[in-house]
């Protein structure tokens, strides 16, 4: 097993690449923190991932062996990460490995001067200061053991634009700079911080995807279509799996890439080789 | 907390400080394998499953016990947090291997220092209703009694002894304070990336460490820590081959029955393994160092442990870690329960005594495979155990009366040293083998010199003739006959003529100074010498004679060699070594040596009538025994390589592939010339076999080698050997993948020889600990010369067998497979340029001069990944500072290879504090002695211009000259003169080619290897073109 020993946290656990990611990450023997707002966020068009979601992810991570502690946090509240990271390290007494994958798509759909403030806010708060507040709970953590791996879960849209998601591209962006940079400080200490960027993933029952059902809402189009059309921009002319992008993090948390920092690995079937 | 400053961010744009941070100098690396080396972990699997109070009961005193380990408000604290009992339903039964996992993960999960409660505990909960307690502690809060008194409290025992108050004596104990970021530093510090060569591990494996456990055999005495420390300290001594080594205790608190002992550190403690102690002192000197209390890891300690004699460098390769303690003991309702001393083993290698689940004792070994292979782990643990039981058994025994070894290991280590028995042959006169070989195949060409060759028939006819002459000049069995010839047909022709009389060829090469081939007819006390030397320094009672006055001197017909007592054990050949003594010595080597050398070899590498061999070393080198006779002996085809060619690598190659050479002998120096030229584009010699001998092997330079002769087509053999011991005594076969590893290798013993490695008291040492070579078997030579005592020294009776074994000087291990490593010479012995030389030798000659009061010679590379740099480097401390004069005398002894290229003159020799020549502390070099100063009779070019005499670099005279200077001076990093001696300089022969090399890339000019030895200043070059 690959990841035998390693503490992993993950937010953004309870549904899609997240849950996808847990379970890979227990598959390799992992042990796992699981985090998920697990409720709405005002100004996001769409259900987010709920408490029930959250404990049916740790039920299969521990079917697979994994010790598992499920908590209940906004990547929006610093003091709330503090308290689970606490409790984190009571029970497991390390973190090997911090994957930074809560985000939101949507509000979107329409140009950047239309975006409203509280919109444009609350795109960033999620998906860009979110990834932040948990590296500078964890970070000093890694540092001090002089050992860690941190990955950011950004998106295609990280590296180009896409039209009417000026907000979601701006805080995907974003990431990638912060990647870059952290992994620059903590390089001399052995704490390793990459970037994925997965291109449209597939809405998966099983991990309950559906960020291209809200994209496609936020682009006023049937599922279906979006789906068709996408599929046809794709190189690969097939979407991402879940699995995909998990098991590039797998890699990416593995001693096997333990010289691979600072970097930005894309899955996403060829879409930003153009 | 490490803080990164702001500053690290512009750290990129100052190379120098981003190497600092990089280094790990400014944010020390102390901690990062700390957290799992200061935790220790108990598990208890609770007799009646869950408790029937439920889990809450636990779980709060779990919280409260956890609480009062914390410091009280206002002092500085390490652990902060608050801890929780955690329960883990675990999905599978307890007998499942799925739950033993379970278990061995939360073991091993650490407390973190700084941040979290000082203890972390979790209840797992298994599907069939059995309940497991695991509590994991740092043991800065808690020592392994205080742990176990914490989970027998849990468990509703006694309350444990210790407490805050324990705590409280801790942090205020011995006057230091305890705090856990020292403590784990302290850890961290004893990762010095120890070398611990004997332990043969894989530098290149993953570092995740391996166990090895040894069950205590029953019966074994009791012991506590201390006891365990000396056991380990006599075998790390041996191990390392050091009086003091400095071993690492992680000492832990103690349960005297009435409190808790709370002494809890990394002690360092030098062992003085003093051979006259007994064990018993040892051990009280041990006691008295860990009574002493945690000694920190500081600068200051360090700095005392160097002044006690023990090595800073060695601190704390190995580690104890005493854990002998009964976890299931005084815990109420435990129905088993396991402890861990360690999640991570504190040291590179960790000795611990546990208990399995039975309570039986063992010995466990925790290394890093990079360090330790798995093999010399179990044998580490063999002899610590065995050293601990007669250490409590026998506590009389004097340290050096210790045996590592039991009888069974001995008789391994026989074994593996001794891979096979000798080939059978026929014990004969050298001379009577090759008798038969020319009767058999007379037309067969066995000897060809330039132009010329002598077959098997004629050389045999030839011999007799010539030894009946040497008869007639008075020369009688079992004499000692000089042989003073250049490389030529005449050589051999001589030699066997020397056999055939039944007397002992002396070789002497003409090219040593008077006052050597002096010496060497005087000890050998030669009566007759044969040699074209036209200034022979003979005397009055020695006959010298020419090779064409002694043709003349044989009688035109002979019916056979003359009549003769000499047998097969008699000497067949004196050779003059390097002798540390001042003087050469004569090794005498009978003729049966030679022949069971060919029948080790022959069938082993096919030697045969179809292969040619080359002469290519001078005859008193004795790597020429293997190469003239070990052709001679199997039919083949002996090429005598012409002095001149075997200087010069180009035309050396040129010949390989004229005469089609098979069986090349070479010393790796110049081999590494002969790949040069290959590289430079010249055609693959088509040679069969390749041997080394002479000197170390690094097997990298061998890859450019292998590139055009494929292992298949070409085999390399390296052979380790010594005089003493007739040529060779082990062979290696290097491939691609000894070449890549850099090996040490040099092999098994030859079938019939045998190698052992022992101690200074000539005690056999385990495999993997480096010693003194010793070789037994078929080689070893008869005597030295003379020289009674030294023989007696080392010429040896070996007590485990009775045979005659030499002791070699040689530094070497014994592998695991039986191959033999060396690892050079014991003393001052050096090679250079495939020269054996005693640097002792070239000082004592430097002491014989009255001028000179102290001296020391030392080999130096200016270049270290440059061989051709090497040089010899002479300081004296002398009246004056005539140091030209010094030089002067020196070479009127020493052959040219031996006499230093700088001799400078200090006001006194820099020492260590104990008396040593502090090598470290002596000054640059002067330049190389230049040619108005060095005056070395014989070499300054006769015929040279007087403009040299006192001017100093001369102008040139034409353009050529010019070139010539430029070149030199560039080749040899030393302002040139145009009478100056190209060899006085510093020149050597790889040197010379250099040279050579860069006047072709120049394109004006060429000059010839021999004209360049022939005229070794520029002026007599130029001058030698002109005419």
């Amino acid at each position: 097993m690959r990841l035998q020993g390693k503490t992993v946290i993950v937010t953004g656990a309870a549904r899609g690449v997240g849950r996808a990611c847990a379970l890979a990450f227990s598959r390799e023997g992992a042990d796992l923190a699981l985090l998920d707002v697990c409720g709405d966020i005002p100004g996001v068009p769409y259900p987010l991932g709920t408490a029930s979601q959250l404990d049916h992810t740790a039920r299969l991570c521990r079917e697979q062996g994994a010790s598992v502690l499920a908590a209940a946090a906004d990547i929006r509240d610093l003091a709330a990460l503090r308290a689970v990271v606490e409790q984190v390290c009571d029970r497991f007494g390390k973190v090997d490995v911090l994957v930074n994958n809560a985000g939101i798509v949507a509000p979107s759909g329409k140009s950047a001067h239309e975006i409203t403030e509280d919109e444009w806010q609350v795109m960033l708060d999620v998906n860009l200061s979110g990834a932040w507040r948990m590296t500078s709970v964890v970070g000093p953590l890694m540092v001090a053991r002089r050992s860690g791996s941190v990955i950011n879960v950004s998106s295609t849209a990280g590296l180009v634009g896409y039209r009417h998601f000026a907000g979601y591209a701006a805080s995907k962006h974003g990431l990638i700079g912060l990647t870059k940079a952290t992994a620059l400080d903590y390089a001399p200490l052995k704490v390793r911080v990459n970037a994925l960027c997965p291109g449209s993933i597939r809405d998966d029952s099983q991990v309950e995807g559906r960020m291209l059902a809200e994209i496609a809402r936020s682009l006023d189009l049937p599922v279906t279509e979006h789906e068709e059309t996408f599929v046809q921009s794709q190189p690969m002319n097939s979407l991402i799996e879940p699995e995909d992008v998990a098991q590039a993090a797998v890699w990416l948390a593995s001693d096997e890439s333990r010289q691979v920092t600072g970097s930005v690995l894309t899955v996403d079937g060829g879409f930003t080789a153009r | 907390m490490v803080s990164i400053s702001e500053q690290d961010a512009f750290a990129a744009l100052t190379p120098a400080r981003r190497t600092v941070v990089h280094s790990g100098e400014r944010i020390p690396d102390s901690d990062r394998k700390a957290p799992g080396a200061v935790c220790h972990a108990l598990s208890v699997r609770l007799a009646d499953g869950l408790p029937a109070d439920g889990p809450q009961v636990l779980a709060r005193r779990f919280a409260d016990r956890a609480a009062a380990l914390l410091p009280a408000a206002g002092t500085a604290a390490a652990f902060r947090g608050a801890a929780r009992l955690w329960t883990e339903r675990v999905p599978c039964r307890s007998d499942e291997s799925a739950a033993q996992r379970w278990r061995a993960r939360e073991l091993v999960r650490p407390v973190v220092a700084h941040r979290d409660a000082p203890v972390r505990g979790v209840l797992l909960h298994y599907a069939d209703g059995v309940a497991e307690l695991v509590v994991v502690a740092h043991r800065a809060a808690l020592g392994a009694a205080a742990l176990r008194g914490f989970v027998a409290e849990l468990l509703g025992g006694a309350p444990p002894r210790a407490d805050r108050e324990a705590c409280a004596a801790r942090t205020a104990g011995g006057g230091r304070r305890y705090d856990a970021a020292r403590h784990a530093a302290d850890i961290a510090e004893c990762h010095p990336g120890a070398q611990l060569d004997w332990g043969l591990g894989r530098p290149h494996d993953p570092d995740v460490p391996e166990t090895a456990l040894l069950p205590l055999p029953a019966g074994h005495p009791e012991g506590d820590t201390e006891s365990w420390a000396a056991a380990l300290g006599v075998v790390l001594a041996r191990y390392e081959g050091v009086g003091r080594p400095v071993l690492a205790a992680l000492v832990t608190d103690t349960d005297d029955g009435a409190s808790v002992v709370p002494v809890e550190g990394v002690a360092l403690v030098p062992v003085a393994v003093d051979g006259a102690n007994t064990l018993g002192t040892l051990d009280k000197q041990v006691r008295a160092a860990v009574a002493a209390g945690p000694a920190w890891y500081t600068e200051e300690l360090r700095r005392e442990v160097e002044a006690a004699g023990g090595d800073p460098a060695g601190i704390a390769g190995a580690g104890l870690v005493f854990a002998d303690l009964d976890p299931a003991a005084d815990l109420p309702g435990a129905a088993s329960a396991e402890y861990l001393p360690f999640q991570l083993p504190p040291f590179p290698v960790t000795v611990s005594v546990v208990r399995d689940a039975a309570g039986n004792r063992m010995l466990r070994c925790d290394f890093s495979p990079r360090k330790l292979s798995a093999g010399i782990a179990d044998q580490f643990l063999r002899h610590v155990c065995r050293v601990h039981g007669v250490l409590l058994e026998v506590p009389d025994t004097p340290v050096s009366d210790v045996r590592l070894l039991d009888e069974d290991e001995l008789d391994h280590l026989d074994a593996l040293g001794r891979p096979g028995p000798a080939e059978s042959f026929v014990p004969q006169r050298i001379d009577a083998a090759i008798a038969a070989i020319a009767a058999s195949r007379p037309d067969a060409v066995a000897v060809r010199f330039e132009d010329h060759q002598v077959s098997y028939g004629e050389l045999d006819g030839r011999a007799d003739r010539l030894a009946h002459a040497l008869r007639g000049l008075g020369v009688a069995d079992g004499d000692r006959v000089g042989v003073c010839l250049e490389r030529s047909a005449e050589l051999i022709v001589t030699l066997l003529a020397v056999l055939k009389a039944g007397a002992t060829y002396v070789p002497m090469d003409p090219a040593y100074p008077r006052d050597r081939l002096s010496y060497t007819t005087v000890d050998a006390g030669l009566a007759t010498v044969v040699t074209d030397h036209a200034e022979f320094p003979g005397g009055d009672r020695v006959r010298v004679i020419g090779t064409a006055e002694l043709a003349e001197l044989a009688p035109a017909r002979c019916d056979g060699p003359p009549s003769s007592t000499t047998g097969p054990d008699d000497p067949a050949y004196v050779i003059y070594t390097s002798g540390s003594t001042g003087r050469p010595k004569g090794v005498v080597v009978p003729h049966v040596n030679v022949l069971a050398l060919m029948a080790a070899t022959t069938g082993e590498f096919g030697l045969g009538e179809d292969d040619t061999w080359t002469l290519f070393h001078s005859s008193a080198f004795d790597f020429s025994v293997w190469e003239i006779w070990g052709c001679l002996l199997t039919g083949g085809r002996l090429v005598v390589v012409p002095y001149w060619v075997s200087r010069s690598p180009e035309d050396f190659h040129r010949l390989l592939s004229r005469e089609r050479v098979s069986v090349l002998s070479q010393t790796p120096s110049a081999f590494a010339q002969l790949v040069e030229v290959e590289r430079d584009g010249a055609d693959p010699a088509p040679v069969r076999l390749v041997v080394f001998g002479g000197e170390g092997l690094d097997p990298r330079m061998l890859l450019p080698w292998f590139d055009r002769h494929p292992e298949t087509g070409c085999r390399v053999v390296n052979m380790y050997g010594i005089t003493e011991t007739t040529v060779h005594v082990t062979a290696q076969t290097v491939t691609r993948a000894e070449a890549l590893a850099g090996s040490k290798s040099v092999g098994r013993a030859l079938p019939g020889w045998w190698v052992r490695v022992a101690d200074p008291e000539g005690r056999p040492l385990p495999v993997g600990v480096a010693g003194e070579i010793y070789v037994g078997g078929a080689g070893v030579a008869s005597y030295y010369l003379n020289k009674p005592e030294l023989t007696g020294r080392r010429f040896l009776t070996d007590p485990r067998t009775g045979e005659r074994m030499y002791r070699s000087g040689d530094k070497g291990r014994l592998l695991p497979d039986g191959r033999l490593e060396h690892l050079g010479r014991l003393d001052s012995q050096v090679k250079l340029r495939g020269f054996r030389i005693e640097l002792d030798e070239i000082r004592s000659v430097l002491l014989d001069d009255p001028q000179v009061t102290a001296a020391a010679v030392l080999l130096n590379r200016a270049d270290p990944d440059d061989p051709a740099t090497a040089q010899l480097d002479a300081f004296v401390v002398m009246d004056g500072d005539d140091t030209a004069a010094v030089r002067q005398r020196a070479a009127r002894f020493l052959p040219e290879y031996m006499v230093p290229s700088t001799i400078t003159a200090l006001d006194k020799m820099p020492l260590t504090t104990n008396g040593k020549l502090d090598t470290r502390k002596l000054p640059k070099p002067a330049p190389a002695a230049v040619a108005r100063e060095s005056a070395v009779p014989g070499r300054r070019a006769e015929g040279a211009g007087a403009g040299g005499a006192d001017g100093g670099a001369a102008a040139p005279g034409d353009a050529f000259e010019a070139a010539l200077l430029e070149v030199w001076q560039e080749v040899l990093g030393v302002p040139v003169g145009p009478d100056d001696n190209f060899f006085d300089l510093g020149g050597n022969s790889l040197l010379a080619m250099r040279v050579g090399a860069a006047l072709r890339r120049r394109g004006d000019f060429t000059v010839a290897m021999r004209d360049l030895y022939l005229r070794p200043t520029v002026r007599q070059l130029a001058a030698g073109r002109v005419g």
